[in-house]
């Protein structure tokens, strides 16, 4: 592993989360495209109960 | 006290999530009116084997005179009663369900079935099987020690074979 000048370091750090933003992006996509197949295709077509 | 920015952003993204579907829930309740099961039937559960309806012959499948469908069934320490039913697949049908001593619930797999059943009170549910095969009942209140082991069978046949049962087993009854 190559070690890090001072300046790369500080370059990281400062810089937008691009990686972590498209983590959160993807999990919170892909939890709320989830629910809604459960909630339209799963739980709605089976009827109410009233 | 100090929240990392990034945290705070990923906490508003989940409390935003949550919102929506609340919000979706809230809208189709309001535009659907869709209510929660509100069936309010009275019933001495202490004496149901001497009521009419819920009599020990009374129990299973009934088809009225307009073609509809009812089953009655009860629900007591640790089964559900029959044990077994025969019904229709892709047909509506009318579950009315009673308890015989403690508060159950009851649960079908793949339908809309999942109900309490409070003693002293009719839960009344209307449902239908998509697709011919076997269903269980299951109940998924904790009703004492037997709980898990409390449960019964839905035989799903295709409609045409189902009329055919129930114009042979009228036959042999008469």
């Amino acid at each position: 592993m190559t070690e890090l000048s001072e300046e790369e370091r500080k370059k990281i750090l400062e810089s937008a989360p691009v990686g972590t933003w498209a983590l959160m992006i993807m999990v919170g996509a892909s939890m709320v495209v989830g629910w809604l197949f459960l909630y339209y295709g799963v739980f709605l077509p089976r009827g109410m109960l009233n | 006290m100090h929240i990392d920015p990034l945290e705070k952003k990923w906490a508003q993204i989940s409390l935003g999530i949550c919102a929506l579907f609340v919000g979706i829930i809230m809208l189709d309740a309001l535009f659907h009116s869709v209510n929660a099961p509100s069936n309010v039937e009275t019933i001495n559960s202490a004496t149901l084997h001497l009521s009419e309806e819920f009599a020990e012959d009374n129990l299973g499948v009934e088809v009225d005179d307009d073609g509809n469908i009812i089953v009655r069934m009860v629900a007591g320490r640790y089964s559900f009663f029959p044990k077994k039913i025969t019904v229709p697949a892709d047909t509506k049908i009318t579950f009315r369900w009673v308890s015989i001593d403690v508060v159950h619930g009851v649960h079908i797999p793949m339908t809309n079935m999942s109900t309490m059943i409070i003693p002293g009170f009719v839960a009344e549910v209307e449902s239908s099987f998509p697709k011919p095969g076997d269903y269980p009942v299951l109940c998924n209140e904790y009703c004492g020690l037997g709980h898990d082991h409390m449960w019964s069978k839905i035989d799903v046949l295709e409609k045409d074979k189902w009329r055919a049962l129930q114009t042979s087993s009228k036959g042999v009854a008469k």
